[in-house]
């Protein structure tokens, strides 16, 4: 039997406007059990096809960074000697964190168009698709924490570096900073999953995006280069002021500044919002633009 | 997704689907590729979208009742797959009311949400989540539905790429079956596997429809049709053309088939 289900039924004409949101949100947390297997059996696909693949999610982003901060060391010249691996370390977790949001916005994108012959066959909230890709991109994303704290943890141990933080208080705003990035990135990719449905090169446009995202944000460079005005450049990126906390936190191993939070909330309510309206209020549309 | 609103508990009591005045239509672009690209060249000419709108459906009124179970026969694209993927809830309808009493099982096209990389164990608990079951009763009843499927030895663990066209349509339709629909739609999935097999799914909806489920058919194969359901209907160009006794209305089809041309009694629609 499958309980729980709807009994009754009625399928009418809609316009462009929301079906009713608490029946909707009650059927997708029902059934969000199908979100969480669907990671786990695509990511198992995945990882049948190549025996390295767990391991190469976490080096990829890992060499990047290196990369990354040979680049950025050679451009300033040798003027960033002093905080050599405290850099490293700000680029390795602005990317680690930025990855995240990049493949939850990127996979869940792609989530309805290569969902194609599960959205003709079977009535289901179209959103767990994206939600399960956001399962998937932060089951890439946890493990490279521990990584992160190793490598700071060798850091202080053989190179007596002692300009990063130690274990402070300031890390219980972790997690809620990490609900914060799921909810805003979750919401982008609503929003680009719809779009994709109607304008199938939105995702190809979309890496080039996220390249040029990624240079924007505070991760290749640090967040207090930006002096007056120029400072509002981190709080119209929708991932600006999360990336500016989460440096604060680990590498200054201080609170986030109260604007941050406000903005880190604004973006998140903003994103999640407007992505979850356009994605329900399409998504009846998507069966019959597949 | 569709809404459950309060008015329908209006339905008759003893109907299982009741469809008013339905119609369907795809909107399909008629040139250029559905691109972000294409769309700003479009813009920047002062041009519009061409779009053609197919009607699928037009018109349809159909009341079935609890624990029958209906043949639906007709030409390709004479919108059988449309209607049942608008009652499955997957469609919207562009006209019209569609409301259905009970919980649906589809096997609307074979393979759905099938993951070739996986075991055949996997796709079963994979389909089950994606039909709306959970974890736990999907694994309560995998080995029922491995038994149902009746693989040869061990290929049920093996990716499903390995599997024969047949073995494929087995594991989909079991899973479809043993999920104890109220309501079971079957799109042109009667075909799966051989003749003992066939015994096998027959039995299983024969006993489906001795629960008072209803199940609709969509199928090509005319005797199936007679021998399973207590109803028929005709479609053909979206429209209803008839509606009766299965064997009637199969022998009015085929002789349509054979002729190519409509009894003299429909040319009017
Ligand atoms: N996804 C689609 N997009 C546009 N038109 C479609 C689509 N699916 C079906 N059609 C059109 O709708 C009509 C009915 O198709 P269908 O319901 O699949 O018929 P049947 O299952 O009876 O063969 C056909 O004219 C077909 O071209
Ligand atoms: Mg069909």
């Amino acid at each position: 039997m499958i309980e729980g289900a709807n009994k009754f039924q009625v399928f009418e004409p809609h316009s462009s406007t929301l079906p009713p949101l608490r029946p909707y949100f009650r059927e997708f947390w029902r059934r969000r059990e199908f979100s969480t297997e669907l990671s786990k059996f695509s990511d198992k696909a995945e990882y049948l096809e190549s025996k390295l693949g767990k391991v190469w999610l976490v080096l990829n982003p890992l060499f990047l960074a290196v990369v990354y901060f040979l680049l950025v060391t050679v451009i300033q010249g040798g003027r960033g000697q002093s905080g050599g691996f405290t850099t490293l370390c700000h680029i390795l977790i602005g990317l680690f964190t930025f990855y995240f949001a990049q493949n939850t916005i990127l996979l869940g994108a792609h989530s309805i168009t290569s969902g194609g012959s599960l959205i003709l066959n079977q009535a289901f909230p179209r959103a767990l698709l994206p939600l399960s890709s956001a399962i998937s991109a932060a089951k890439q994303f946890l493990p490279t924490i521990p990584i992160y704290v190793l490598i700071v943890v060798i850091g202080k141990l053989f190179f007596n570096d002692s300009s990063l933080p130690g274990l402070t208080i300031s890390y219980v705003v972790l997690p809620l900073l990490f609900l914060l990035l799921v909810v805003t990135s979750f919401g982008l990719s609503l929003l680009f999953a719809t779009m994709n449905v109607y304008f199938r090169d939105t995702t190809k446009l979309l890496t080039y995006i996220m390249r040029i995202w990624l240079y924007a944000s505070p991760v290749l460079w640090q967040p207090d280069m930006l002096n007056g005005w120029h400072r509002v450049i981190l709080y119209l990126n929708p991932l600006g002021p999360i990336l500016s906390a989460n440096s604060r936190i680990w590498i200054d191993g201080l609170l986030p500044t109260l604007s941050q939070i406000i903005a880190c909330l604004f973006w998140a309510l903003f994103s999640f919002v407007l992505g979850a309206y356009f994605f329900i209020s399409r998504e009846r549309d998507f069966a019959v633009r597949i | 997704m569709p809404s459950a609103s309060k008015e329908i508990k209006s339905m008759p009591e003893n109907l299982a689907i009741k469809i008013e005045n339905l119609s369907i239509s795809y909107k399909i672009n008629v040139e250029s590729k559905k691109t972000l690209k294409n769309a700003i060249m479009r813009a920047s000419k002062g041009e519009r979208v061409r779009t053609r709108t197919v009607e699928a459906v037009k018109g349809l009124d159909l009341e079935i009742p609890h624990g029958s179970v209906v043949g639906i026969v007709g030409a390709n694209g004479a919108g059988k797959s449309t209607l049942m993927r608008a009652i499955a809830g997957i469609l919207p309808p562009t006209a019209g009311k569609i409301s259905v009493n009970g919980r649906i099982s589809t096997l609307l096209a074979l393979g759905v949400g099938f993951n070739k990389s996986l075991s055949g164990r996997d796709n079963i608990i994979l389909g089950g989540l994606a039909a709306g079951m959970s974890k736990a009763e999907i694994e309560g009843q995998t080995e029922a539905i491995a038994d149902f499927a009746d693989l040869p030895e061990g290929f049920i663990d093996m990716p499903v790429r390995t599997y024969s066209n047949g073995m494929y349509s087995r594991v989909a339709f079991a899973v479809a079956v043993n999920m104890t629909p109220d309501i079971l739609l079957l799109d042109e999935a009667l075909s799966a596997g051989d003749a003992a097999f066939k015994e096998k799914s027959f039995n299983r909806m024969r006993q489906l429809c001795d629960e008072a489920r209803t199940i609709l058919i969509v199928s090509h194969a005319l005797s199936s049709i007679n021998e399973l359901c207590n109803h028929a209907i005709w479609m053909h160009k979206g429209k209803m053309l008839a509606s009766g006794k299965p064997e009637e209305i199969t022998e009015q089809y085929l002789k349509f088939l054979n002729v190519g041309e409509l009894p003299s009694s429909y040319e009017d629609l």
